[in-house]
């Protein structure tokens, strides 16, 4: 359908250029809850998204209908309306290799799935407590085509396996979850990780105890670094500096974070679900170093930003069925790479020189507000206190506050229990100066 | 259609068979500052089959392709027999209904050009770019969607629907040296084409208030009694208690089930709590639910007292109550769970000057920029505040941030006022991986004895 779609934009006259995506999946998916298997399903999808170049002006349509009838004109017709954008389309080059397609995954039967699920909900069933556990496989296929003479085409297969555990005692309620996401089935061993994170975290909580007050340490998990990440990582894509936005924009080569501070997107990590050969706009796709050892290298850009910003696209694009594309990160590493592998206790081994402060698991509200400008102020939704040392119990009535930019400038140290959490792999952070509140 | 749809669902051999079909015409148009941004026009179509053999679990199909249609029957059944369960799923009796029923497009998008859906925005991102030239930058979007919607069971239920939707959204940012300010506007009706027609104004006071929230202070944390103006307190009900009530928290877990009793009281007398599937004209208002139930109006809260929660089917039957119609999915892609419609806390008495006339200090939290819940902990984000100084609104504020415990919050509600309103905007809620589902929220002004304000960063010591 793709070459049909690519001729008839050429045969139409119309358009000096053309791209497309097409993609083909089935999700399998099984879901206990309360400890029972409740449900199976299937989701089968297939599209084609089609942008054109016509009068230097960019027009997108995408259906799911059997045929793509219409598509060229629908096209063409928001091509009109569309802004002057100097769009080129990349040409036919070699693709690195990185498999994204595991015959493990993809052959799984729906009863391997279902032992999976059955083997959680078994290692963390106790009493007073509710255990729901999803597990998800996707098998699909992307094929993205150009009139510049691309053509990529790759398999792939994805997992993700949730697990969380309630416990309701009068009105306390406390929930503790987490995830496995890969291109391959998790390991025994990913499965007792899963399962060792949330029985840890759950034992720690069950104690409540006072939260503490002031200018103090507190280590964030792999989890709880979202609030900290999140605006270096909308910083440091290619949208917000063409909108102008971006704090750390003209700052490559300028050291703004600590020099033990690294981030680096990598598409080609074996095993990883966010890994693709090339992106949905035919891009190669590489590993794009953002900061290193403190210092500013790069930003994250797709066709259109790259085109606005008058630089090339890093391999970034990201495109549904019925959007245009847009900027999306794949695998973020963030720490120093190659340290801080390994398992580690609650904390990464952070806490031993803590006298007094938090490990922080989740914060309520990451996301709203003015998130680009670094500030931050959130009440914690799961968070230790950590005295001399050692995990006391689980504080509730607190709030964390402070300016990423800021903390990040003097990091306190790196834990041992480096992980992916969905889409990045992170160590704990000791952060000094993070401003603790009671309420 | 129906054809097919009837012999797909004979040849089923399944105890219970469903299948929805949906097929939908959506445009989005967005503009960022004078630059436009998106203009797309998308088709899309498929259906989801679930299929419950006695004594299984549920087998659910969902797909893209309608060819499929005979073998993604099969395909649940199979599923569901893949599930084998020792306490059986039960769904509570639905009596059939045979209904085609179009809601009021209301001047319906497809048969407006894209050109006109354009003109439309660019003109309201316009009004929000002119008021003053501090402000910067802006996003405004338009985006429609009209869905027909195909719903047949094996009790002998079958639905047809024409549902449309429309959404404006706008976000106007002003800075002045460092600092940056947002202003937002955003509309939301399950109407049509003529319902956005005169819509400036809201997109002209977002901009003047990005603007004027340059010069405004930041609150000064602390406790106060807290007024929250209807939006505030429409999402404040949703987020905070509305996902409480949905029975699939409770329906299989003994402590949430204490937790949310019947007959607990949640509030003083003046709280009254509901959520209606079957107002007209809202977003989250639809004929039935996608389990076939007619939707209706649930009372969750009376005068203070939990009298209710929201279910599906198959957790109503668990706990012996009734289907409520609030069994909702967002599309095809998914099946159907238990979900809020339009939720409201009930009118009170008086004016907003009664709720204030004798607050010496306090805050009036407006126009709600998010919020979240996690457990019994929230945290809402005001668009603006103004604080109120003997019993008179005075100054505006910025970075009113209104946290804490939900059911201290709730008892801390001690007066209400007669001035209800619907928030017809747009946005959605999001539940168990499907998002956003078009819901609306309606309150009157609120008034909460004592609510934590976090405005500034603590200090660091």
């Amino acid at each position: 359908m793709i070459e049909q779609l690519l001729d008839d934009v050429r045969r139409s006259g119309k358009a000096a250029a053309a791209d497309c995506l097409g993609r083909q999946a089935e999700r399998t998916s099984v879901t206990f809850e309360s400890g029972r298997l409740k449900a199976a399903g299937v989701g089968q999808e297939a599209g084609v998204n089609l942008r054109v170049l016509a009068g230097g002006r960019v027009g997108v349509a995408g259906t799911t209908g059997a045929g793509a009838d219409g598509l060229v004109a629908r096209a063409l017709a928001a091509a009109e309306l569309g802004e002057p954008l100097e769009l080129a389309f990349p040409s036919k080059v070699p693709l690195p290799n990185v498999p994204t397609f595991f015959d493990k995954t993809a052959n799984a039967s729906l009863d391997a799935l279902i032992a999976i699920g059955k083997e959680l909900v078994d290692r963390l069933a106790r009493d007073g407590c509710q255990v729901n556990v999803s597990v998800e496989r996707e098998v699909g296929d992307n094929r993205i085509a150009n009139t510049a003479g691309a053509d990529a085409a790759y398999r792939y297969s994805g997992v993700s396996v949730g697990a969380e555990v309630w416990r309701i005692a009068g009105n306390d309620v406390l929930a503790v979850s987490d995830s496995f996401d890969g291109a391959d089935l998790p390991d025994a061993k990913q499965l007792h990780a899963l399962t060792d994170s949330i029985t840890s975290r759950l034992e720690a909580a069950l104690t409540i105890v006072e939260p503490p007050d002031g200018s103090l340490p507190v280590v964030f998990t792999p989890a709880g670094l979202s609030a900290i990440l999140l605006p270096i990582t909308q910083a440091l894509s290619g949208k917000a500096v063409v909108q102008g936005i971006s704090p750390l924009a003209g700052k490559i080569g300028t050291e703004v974070f600590g020099r033990t501070f690294s981030i680096v997107d990598d598409p080609l990590r074996a095993g990883r679900s966010g890994s693709r050969p090339v992106d949905d706009e035919g891009v190669p796709s590489q590993r794009t170093p953002l900061v290193e050892g403190g210092v500013v290298r790069g930003f994250i850009y797709d066709l259109e930003t790259a085109a606005r910003a008058k630089t090339r696209s890093t391999g970034h694009g990201v495109r549904g069925i019925f959007s245009k594309p847009g900027v999306a990160y794949t695998n973020l590493v963030i720490g120093e790479e190659g340290k801080g592998k390994g398992e580690g206790a609650l904390g990464g081994g952070l806490l031993s020189g803590i006298n007094d402060g938090l490990l922080v698991d989740e914060l309520i509200g990451v996301g709203q507000g003015n998130v680009i400008g670094g500030a931050f102020s959130h009440p914690v939704a799961l968070a230790y206190r950590v005295v001399s040392g050692e995990v006391t119990g689980r504080v509730k009535d607190a709030a964390v506050a402070g300016n990423s930019y800021e903390l990040l400038k003097r990091i306190g140290g790196f834990g041992s229990d480096r992980r992916w959490y969905g889409g990045r792999s992170t160590p704990s952070l000791l952060l000094e100066g993070v401003s603790v509140a009671r309420r | 259609m129906k054809d097919r749809l009837a012999d797909a669902l004979r040849a089923s051999r399944a105890d219970y068979t469903e299948i929805r079909l949906e097929r939908s015409w959506t445009t989005t148009v967005t503009y960022r500052g004078r630059r436009l941004e998106t203009a797309v026009a998308s088709e899309d179509q498929g259906g989801c089959v679930r299929a419950l053999y006695k004594g299984y679990g549920w087998g659910v199909a969902a797909f893209t392709s309608l060819d499929q249609l005979p073998a993604m029957v099969a395909r649940a059944g199979e599923l569901s027999r893949a599930v084998s369960l020792d306490r059986p799923i039960r769904l509570a009796p639905v009596a059939p209904h045979q209904v085609e029923a179009s809601l009021d497009l209301d001047g319906d998008v497809r048969g407006v050009p894209l050109s006109e859906k354009k003109r439309l925005i660019e003109a309201y991102n316009g009004a929000m770019l002119a008021v003053d030239g501090r402000v910067v930058d802006t996003v405004a979007s338009y985006h429609d969607d009209v869905t027909e919607y195909w719903f047949v069971n094996s009790e002998g239920t079958s639905l047809y629907e024409l549902r449309p939707e429309v959404t404006l959204s706008g976000t106007a940012i002003a800075r002045r040296d460092g600092v940056i300010e947002k202003g937002l506007e955003s509309i939301g009706l399950r109407r049509g084409w003529k319902s956005v027609q005169n819509a400036a104004d809201g997109f002209r006071t977002a901009a003047e208030r990005a603007a004027a929230l340059l010069d405004a202070p930041g609150v000064a944390g602390g406790t106060y009694p807290v007024i929250l103006d209807p939006e505030m307190a429409g999402v404040f009900i949703h987020e905070a208690f509305g996902h409480l009530s949905e029975a699939d928290f409770v329906y299989e877990n003994a402590q949430a089930r204490e937790m949310m009793t019947l007959g607990r009281r949640f509030g003083k007398p003046a709280l009254n709590v509901g959520d209606n599937g079957a107002a007209a004209g809202l977003r989250g208002t639809l004929p039935f639910d996608d389990e076939g139930t007619p939707t209706q109006d649930t009372p969750l809260i009376r005068e203070g007292i939990l009298v209710g929660r929201l279910h599906s089917r198959e957790t109503a039957a668990a706990m012996g109550e009734r289907p409520t119609g609030n069994a909702r999915a967002i599309s095809f892609r998914h099946p159907p769970i238990v979900r809020m419609t339009n939720t409201y806390i009930g009118n009170g008495r008086g004016t907003f000057e009664d709720l204030i006339k004798d607050v010496k200090l306090g805050v009036y939290a407006c126009s709600a920029f998010g919020g979240q819940t996690v457990l019994e902990n929230f945290s809402f984000t005001a668009a603006y505040g103004h604080m109120i100084r003997d019993g008179k609104v005075a100054e505006l504020v910025k970075d009113v941030v209104i946290a804490g415990n939900l059911f201290q919050t709730l008892d801390r509600i001690d007066h209400i006022a007669g001035d209800f309103r619907w928030n017809e905007m747009g946005g959605g809620c999001g539940k168990g991986g499907q998002f956003p589902l078009p819901v609306t929220e309606g309150a009157p002004h609120v008034r909460i004895e004592q609510a934590l304000v976090g405005g500034d960063v603590p200090a660091s010591s």
